[in-house]
């Protein structure tokens, strides 16, 4: 037996000995045992994924009584490196749950969902045949859609939300499965081996590509798709939100790569273009929401669209230039995608569980009612200031590496060997560079915004004033989350090393491709550039010596003086109801792309009795829609809602109308058969 | 990296940090000038900072940790820029070349913790000028890295210091279209991330129009001090960058002293032309409303975007 | 004239050319967006002379003559015209700043898509030929796709002359960078009927103005009653 089937079925087993655990009785005891459970299943996860994706091998074949076979469970190194991912966020996000859930989230259905959740999620990568995808892919659906739905009791939008989530994840589901259908059709078997011998351009091929495009979009809460997205990620219990946008979503990523990269390698240009427009337009639509949403996790929620856009963007620009022959930048790009993705999961991951510590402790998701929590909840803050600078692209971060990779890919993937290579590359790339440009300004302003209104200034609200910092183990899961983003940021190096090797065919690491240089930088040696983190770091601290040294000279002669009011000149005038709110923060954006998010702003002034120029109270209110939900969903719905309608004609409950439908249905199959 | 490199990097970091007092008393004297008035003398500057550093802070009750560092964090930032660019010289060192990227997210640091200065105290002039300002950065964003990116192309890196060295070599490159159009809007984007006119007028006294100085109201002392020269320095080393690409001759391409000694009195005298025509510029130039500098900033990326187009598609 | 000068000649005008339409769609003001067109009347004479020295065509100087006048100077200078006396009263009304259809961020970023589609439609051609001339050319078909903006999204007269002229621009450089001219007599011709619509448009604007201008002047009084 292989290491890799020993963790397959150690995993298997923890995931068992969860579920069992959430049967016991006592919300304690329940809550410490299936934790824990699932903690080790996923920790057993990271083991394997870490295994597979340093090549080794090996394979765990469940036989199970259906007519189609034995599922079949054979991580390869992609799927290594997703496994890793999934139990990873898995492992802090069920230590998280264990001492962060209450009520309903406590209960056992929520167990034993999270067991599922976590095993369906960490089990896609690892399937080696379709049955086995999907099945994994309906358990990870089901176990989620149940965990959003733990505190429908309390919240209304929750089961408004579950109703979005489940039909878009089953249309989803849908189109996977279609897309499978096809490919298994013309390859004639279902495993993964068997799949990769379908022609790319072939008339299956491509059908099968633009369906699981839709598929695996829908899942990654790519635009139009996205709908549900805003609405699950907030109304989820934080640690599944965070388990969801971190992990689940890139399932879909996976997807879409094992199509490009193991079914379907070297598409057409036109297939790279689909991916690249459909990444841009999320990227920049999720960042634009998310720059004017003052919920602080439906921000999160819209920013995860715009990161995997981004990622979705770099995976199509791979496949646009690799159909141009360029190969060192299409490499360049997929290992773009891998790096978003691993940041991705890292940043989002601190980001969601930071969020809900913050609602844990003042009961707020609006930004509109924070504020001050910089002293009152230091390790939170801290942390989640780390998860803004992974989610800004800003330096040291995780995330600033991978958009550097992601610009440094575009912006040499015009030419080979100095000459332009076609009209699309040269058009399609400087505005791809646009885009992520616009995209990552964007993000630097939401979590600016996001993390200077939640955590700087005074407090907004009681609520906020009255704040505590959350408990030990979730400061450390936070603190070793945010220790992450910080880590991959500083060594980009090896990362980028390992995880070009995931990709590449025969799994050697290419040197022609990705390098490590000085301590732990990165350097692309095709497009000639470089980045030492560390070395930055050095010079940071060398300019610093200087400035640091009369600062605290001069600090140890005049130490500061408190007390004084702010901005009230000698008077205590300014009131915290005074300050900028997160929606006034981003006033200016929404009127600069007034046309784009169409809000709807109503002003009510109420007069004083004597005279209209005296004014004793203004109103202000300004609604904030997704365009695209409003215009394209709800007439789908209304027609469908229409429908409804009118086929209650044929519903009438009259047993004899059942009745003959019944009959005609029998007469009717009696009449084929005979024909 | 060779010694030479680090004292080359050296010198041009003392330079610049001498410099950037100075180009701002040059500013100011020639507006001065220009409306009449006396001035201050171009020495002012330095005065302000010693006094500043020296005084005792008052701070807001409410403010945190941010209020007192953020003001470094940007004037390090500041530094950094300094030393990456290539202004003196344009050797680099092997591990920190001064990719373009880097550079922009160096920036953009200052930039965030300028931001983050502006909220902390909790009042409301400190927000608006924190929320423009990031406004202004984002749609700046675009513009910046387009421009660059077309100024790139010609040279086939994404290395600053490749950039200026290959137009030194081939200069055709500056007077060429793409050229021109690429600087155009990469000069508005500098002036939009500096905060200088027309998006935004550095010596407004009215708290309604401001940005850079809203967010600087609640600072005193040596926190107000770090913030005004890392911005002073900022605005120095992106003037010598745009001197540098524009007119990259006396810059020194190799660590020999000689051409060191022509490159510091090169850069200093490209700073300070280009800091004069600056203020005559501003004389003469009224601020943009608010809401049409994002015509402005698409105006500029319209340039920088045909720029990198054209280029991209010549064969 | 060496080819590598000659080249950057054209490069450079044909630079100030693109630059200067980019500039007609930005500005919301007209007199800034006239300003503009004689600059660019300016850079399409310089384009001619650079052809015209380049071939040492003594046939080209004359349309060069042409050019700089008409497009550099008399057109402008009708553009910007003032109304003077109407009726009996002076009554000054300055040309009115642009309010757009299109708002402006997007009919800028529509204008780089246009840019973009002109060097996509003119693709085959640049990658076919060496020349400068022809590398120039998209700018050419740059211009006019620009030109047809200002005239779709404009709704002031003066602003859709402008678009006009800039599209009539943009044929002409087409015109000089493919064909290395036109024959003196077509240019005069052509030039003559731009001048004619334009001053027949002018005259027809500046009544319109002048109505307006008068309605206006009449509910001020009755304010003022």
């Amino acid at each position: 037996m292989t290491p890799i089937s020993l963790g397959l079925i150690t995993g298997l087993a923890l995931a068992a000995v969860a579920i069992a655990a959430a049967f016991l009785p006592g919300v304690p005891v329940r809550s410490i045992l299936s934790g824990v459970s699932t903690a080790a299943m996923s920790a057993a996860g990271v083991f394997t994924g870490a295994l597979a994706m340093a090549g080794a091998t090996g394979k765990l074949v469940v036989p199970i009584a259906l007519p189609l076979g034995p599922l079949t469970f054979e991580p390869d190194r992609l799927g290594g490196l997703f496994m890793l991912i999934a139990s990873g966020v898995g492992v802090l996000v069920s230590l998280y749950g264990i001492v962060s859930v209450h009520g309903a989230s406590a209960s056992r259905t929520s167990w034993i969902a999270l067991a599922v959740f976590m095993m369906g999620m960490q089990y896609v990568p690892a399937a080696a045949d379709v049955l086995s995808f999907l099945l994994m892919w309906e358990a990870m659906a089901l176990g989620s859609t149940v965990l959003l739905l733990a505190e429908h009791a309390s919240r209304r939008r929750v089961s408004s939300a579950a109703v979005w989530y489940s039909v878009m994840s089953q249309l989803s589901f849908l189109f996977i499965l279609a897309g499978f259908a096809v490919l298994a059709a013309a390859a004639g078997g279902t495993t993964f081996a068997e799949l990769a011998l379908v022609s790319p351009t072939s008339t299956a091929g491509l059908t099968a590509f633009v369906l699981l495009v839709i598929g695996f979009g829908s899942k990654s809460g790519l635009v139009p798709m996205h709908v549900w997205l805003p609405r699950a990620h907030p109304e989820a219990p934080s640690h599944v939100s965070a388990a969801m946008s971190a992990a689940m979503v890139k399932m879909g990523v996976y997807g879409i790569l094992v199509v490009c990269v193991r079914f379907l390698p070297g598409g057409p240009a036109w297939s790279g273009i689909l991916l690249l427009t459909l990444g841009g337009l999320s990227a920049v639509y999720g960042i634009l929401q998310a720059s004017v949403s003052s919920d602080l996790k439906v921000l999160l929620a819209y920013s995860t669209t715009e990161n995997v856009g981004l990622i979705w963007l770099a995976i199509g620009a791979s496949v646009l230039l690799g159909a141009y022959g360029l190969t060192a930048t299409s490499a360049t790009s997929l290992l773009a995608a891998l790096l978003l993705t691993v940041s991705h999961a890292a940043f989002k991951t601190t980001l969601f569980l930071g969020a809900g510590s913050v609602l844990h402790a003042t009961g707020e998701r609006d930004l509109d009612h924070l504020g001050g929590l910089g002293r009152r909840m230091p390790w939170t803050a801290a942390a989640f200031g780390i998860g803004c600078l992974g989610a800004a692209a800003l330096p040291i971060s995780s995330g600033f590496v991978a958009e550097w990779v992601l610009l440094q890919s575009l912006v040499h993937g015009t030419r080979l060997n100095g000459a332009a290579v076609s009209v699309t590359v040269s058009i399609g790339m400087p505005l791809a560079v646009a885009v992520v440009a616009l995209t990552a300004g964007l993000a630097v302003l939401t979590f600016v915004k996001s993390y200077g209104i939640g955590f700087l200034a005074r407090p907004r609200s009681d609520a906020a004033a009255g704040a505590r910092e959350s408990h030990p183990l979730v400061r450390v899961v936070l603190v070793v989350a945010a220790a992450i983003v910080v880590l991959l940021g500083l060594m980009p190096g090896p990362l980028a090393s390992v995880l070009a090797s995931v990709v590449a065919e025969d799994g050697a690491r290419r040197p022609g491709i990705v390098d490590t240089i000085g301590m732990a930088g990165v350097s692309l040696p095709g497009l000639g550039a470089l980045l030492d983190p560390i070395a930055l770091v050095i010079l940071a601290a060398v300019v610093a010596v200087p400035v640091l040294a009369v600062t605290i000279a001069s600090a140890l002669r005049h130490p500061q003086r408190l007390g004084a009011s702010v901005w009230g000149g000698g008077g205590e005038r300014t009131r915290p109801r005074m300050q900028y709110t997160a929606t006034s923060y981003a006033e200016p954006v929404v009127r600069v792309f007034d046309d784009v998010l169409k809000p709807s702003r109503d002003v009510e002034v109420t007069h004083a009795g004597e005279s209209r120029y005296l004014v004793q109270r203004v109103k202000f209110s300004q609604n904030l829609t997704d365009v695209i939900e409003h215009r394209l969903y709800r007439p789908v719905l209304s027609a469908a809602d229409r429908l409804g309608v009118r086929a209650r004609v044929i519903q009438n409950g009259s047993i004899h109308l059942y009745l003959l439908y019944s009959f005609a249905a029998i007469l009717i199959v009696l009449i084929v058969a005979v024909l | 990296m060779t010694l030479a490199t680090v004292l080359v990097d050296l010198v041009q970091v003392l330079l610049f940090a001498a410099l950037a007092p100075v180009l701002i008393g040059v500013t100011r004297q020639v507006r001065a000038r220009l409306e009449g008035r006396a001035g201050a003398g171009i020495w002012q500057p330095w005065r302000d900072i010693r006094k500043l550093l020296v005084k005792q802070p008052v701070r807001a009750p409410g403010s945190s940790w941010i209020l007192r560092v953020a003001p470094l964090v940007l004037t390090i930032s500041s530094l950094v820029l300094a030393a990456l660019l290539p202004l003196v010289s344009t050797v680099a060192g092997r591990l920190i070349p001064g990719d373009l990227f880097v550079v922009v997210s160096v920036l953009l640091i200052g930039a965030v913790a300028l931001a983050l200065v502006g909220l902390d105290a909790g009042t409301a002039f400190g927000g608006m000028g924190s929320s423009r300002h990031m406004t202004v950065l984002a749609l700046v964003e675009p513009t910046l890295l387009l421009a660059i990116y077309a100024l790139s192309i010609p040279s086939g890196s994404s290395n600053l210091a490749i950039i200026v060295d290959s137009r030194l070599a081939n200069p055709s490159i500056i007077v060429s279209p793409v050229g021109l159009l690429a600087m155009a809007a990469f000069i508005i984007a500098v002036a939009a991330e500096t905060g200088r006119l027309p998006v935004d007028n550095p010596s407004t006294h009215l708290e309604l129009t401001m940005m850079h100085e809203a967010m600087l109201l609640e600072s005193t002392a040596r926190d107000l001090g770090w913030l005004e020269f890392g911005s002073w320095l900022k605005l120095t080393v992106l003037l010598g960058l745009i001197g540098n690409l524009l007119i990259p001759w006396g810059v020194a391409t190799t660590t020999d002293p000689m051409q060191v000694v022509v490159g510091v009195p090169a850069v200093i005298l490209k700073v300070l032309v280009l800091g004069g025509m600056l203020s005559v510029g501003e004389v003469l130039l009224a601020k943009v409303r608010l809401f049409r500098v994002p015509e402005l900033l698409a105006g500029s990326f319209v340039l920088a975007f045909l720029a990198v187009a054209v280029s991209a598609m010549v064969p | 004239m060496s080819n590598s000068v000659f080249s950057e000649l054209i490069g450079l005008s044909a630079g100030a050319l693109l630059l200067t339409s980019v500039l007609t769609v930005w500005h919301r003001s007209q007199r800034a967006s006239i300003r503009a067109l004689a600059v660019q009347g300016f850079a399409l004479a310089a384009l001619v002379a650079v052809v015209a020295v380049d071939r040492k065509d003594v046939e080209l100087v004359p349309v060069f003559l042409l050019v700089l006048a008409l497009k550099g100077l008399v057109l402008p200078w009708v553009l910007a015209r003032r109304p003077g006396v109407v009726g009996t009263e002076r009554v000054r009304i300055d040309i009115e700043d642009e309010s757009p259809l299109l708002n402006p961020v997007a009919t800028l970023v529509a204008a780089a898509l246009l840019g973009m589609v002109a060097y996509a439609v003119t693709w085959p051609l640049v990658a076919s030929s060496p020349s400068a001339a022809a590398h120039a050319a998209p700018v050419g078909v740059a211009m006019v796709l620009i030109g047809f903006l200002v005239l779709v999204t404009r709704r002031r007269a003066i602003s859709q002359l402008v678009g006009f002229l800039a599209l009539d621009n943009g044929i002409a450089t087409v015109a000089f960078l493919i064909s290395g001219g036109v024959p003196i007599l077509l240019e005069f011709g052509a030039s003559l009927d731009v001048l004619l619509v334009t001053l027949i448009l002018q005259v027809f604007s500046r009544q319109m103005r002048a109505t307006f201008g008068d309605t206006d002047v009449g509910r001020m009084r009755e304010l003022r009653d």
